[in-house]
């Protein structure tokens, strides 16, 4: 009793959160069991067996890999160029005084919009294929890495700077030696913000104008009343924005431990 | 010489509005004499501020903004109302946290925006599918923001309160709130900007009215310059509710702005 005790205590957060989690599923399972649904109701209710069901036949009709690969390309791609820009973008920015100030009210703007707001203008000029959805991608997750890239140059230690200045180091040298590592923990940071960002940007993308990939897929299931289909695509996304942003948040706090503030949330 | 100390004591506004105003400049120029503009794929400056003045001077658009705001604040309030005190609790009782943090944890870092198209078909086209997609997204900045500060509350101040024979009570509105209060208006900027992509994003989808139908809308029948129009008026919306915010934090809690330039 009293090893089952400390044993408890020791783990209690786990034991907890875990059980509250469980305990929901639990009850969500046995929802239909203890009370009857009404009719109406339940043609949007399902329960976790079944979309578990939903996902194993889903998988097994080979109908979900298609739409799976789609999403998978515009989420790169359009995470690749936001990297590609960003980055350098957010460099430049951050060392030069005349081109942050010319850029600033860009950035300010743009990301206080929300950036699905380009979504119908993107498909008038992309198209319903693939093109719109990886701008739409780019858009989104462009501006965080960018802002964080811009904070991590800004944030250099003047004093290293003006060491490898004094040493004789050109411009490149200095980003190479000092800023660009120095930045690497913000850039972390950026990167995990621009992956909650695409993956927004790869679900909307899909509801709208698209005909394959996994919001498409939600969006048709949707609209027929499979509901369980529609947890199963909620529970892929669900489940590749937490292992993207777990991982990413692991690296950061290797990469972090001695910058006490923590990263710009927006 | 009066010049030059004038551009170097405003060196950041300057170039920011002139950077603007050429890019604007240079877009109108270039589709005017260099580039034959195609009506169907792009438009100009001068086309837009006369949609733009047609939309919003004589009155189009401001129905549409009216609609989408008041799904918005529906939304919103129940995310204030809900999420503060979920947050403060979690804040306050060690087992609330443990109980509650990972859910919410696993919700928020979730694309929670999929689950629209079920809402919609669920609440229907309109008002109350539009604000409960704005609730759902807006609600965790407040809970996580609420705990923070509720966390970070001066264990001194807290001992103080009580020592001097303050109950609960006081100690809830003379220490945890005020402590708290740039905290939530902090969640309030970032949950700002995720209800204005659930008011949007239910507008795309399923809507007769309202400003993300509205553009939408204009999209689908080339009538690009209203949409730029219309696009135009969201980012002057979106800017001015952020940057009171920030405004706001900067006002309710001088000590924290520490180097937040943007």
């Amino acid at each position: 009793m009293n090893r089952l005790a400390s044993f408890y205590i020791e783990k209690e957060h786990y034991i907890l959160g875990g059980g509250f989690i469980l305990l929901l599923i639990v009850l969500w399972e046995s929802m239909p069991h203890v009370l009857t649904i009404p009719r109406g109701l339940s043609l949007f209710f399902t329960t976790p067996s079944r979309v578990i069901d939903a996902c194993y036949q889903l998988i097994v009709e080979n109908q979900i890999q298609d739409h799976f690969y789609v999403s998978s390309i515009e989420f790169l791609a359009g995470l690749g160029l936001a990297v590609a820009v960003g980055l350098p973008v957010g460099l430049i920015t951050g060392r030069s005084r005349i081109l942050d100030a010319m850029i600033d009210p860009f950035i300010t703007v743009f990301n206080a919009t929300p950036r699905l707001i380009f979504l119908p203008l993107f498909i008038l000029w992309f198209g319903i294929g693939i093109w719109s959805k990886i701008m739409i991608v780019f858009v989104g997750a462009v501006f965080p890495l960018l802002i964080n890239t811009y904070e991590g140059v800004k944030n250099v230690d003047r004093v290293l700077v003006n060491v490898v200045r004094a040493f004789g180091a050109n411009e490149w040298q200095t980003m190479k030696i000092v800023v660009l590592p120095n930045s690497v923990p913000y850039i972390v940071a950026g990167l995990r913000l621009a992956i909650g960002r695409a993956i927004l940007g790869v679900v909307v993308g899909e509801f709208f104008g698209a005909s394959k990939g996994l919001g498409f897929m939600i969006a048709t299931a949707a609209t027929n009343y499979k509901v369980d289909v529609v947890f199963v695509g909620v529970a892929i996304f669900m489940g590749l924005s937490l292992v993207l942003t777990m991982a990413v948040k692991k690296i950061e706090s290797n990469l972090a431990r001695w910058r006490p503030e923590e990263a710009k949330t927006f | 010489m009066g010049l030059k100390a004038i551009y170097q004591e405003y060196q950041r506004p300057i170039l920011g509005s002139a950077s603007v105003l050429g890019l604007i400049l240079i877009w109108e120029l270039v589709l005017t004499f260099l580039i034959p503009l195609n009506p169907f794929f792009f438009t100009k400056p001068s086309l837009i501020a006369v949609a733009f003045k047609e939309q919003v001077i004589y009155g189009a658009l401001w129905g549409d903004l009216a609609v989408s705001s008041r799904a918005f604040l529906w939304g919103f309030s129940f995310a204030v109302l809900l999420g503060i005190p979920l947050g403060a609790f979690m804040g306050w009782r060690r087992r609330a946290e443990y109980t509650l943090d990972p859910f919410f944890t696993a919700l928020y870092a979730s694309p929670l925006v999929a689950l629209a198209p079920l809402i919609i078909v669920v609440f229907g086209v309109g008002l109350l599918a539009k604000s409960v997609l704005v609730f759902a997204l807006s609600i965790f900045p407040f809970i996580f923001n609420t705990f923070a500060g509720v966390r970070s509350t001066d264990r001194l101040l807290i001992n103080v309160v009580r020592s001097f024979g303050g109950g609960e009570k006081d100690l809830y509105f003379k220490v945890i709130f005020p402590s708290t209060l740039p905290y939530i208006v902090a969640g309030a900027r970032i949950a700002l900007g995720r209800g204005l992509v659930g008011i949007i994003v239910g507008e795309f989808y399923a809507a007769s009215e309202g400003i993300g139908f509205a553009i939408s809308r204009f999209g689908d029948t080339y009538r690009l310059p209203e949409m730029f129009a219309g696009i135009l008026v969201l980012m002057i919306a979106a800017v001015v509710l952020t940057e009171g915010m920030r405004k706001l934090e900067t006002v309710l809690a001088p000590w924290r702005t520490t180097q937040e330039t943007r």
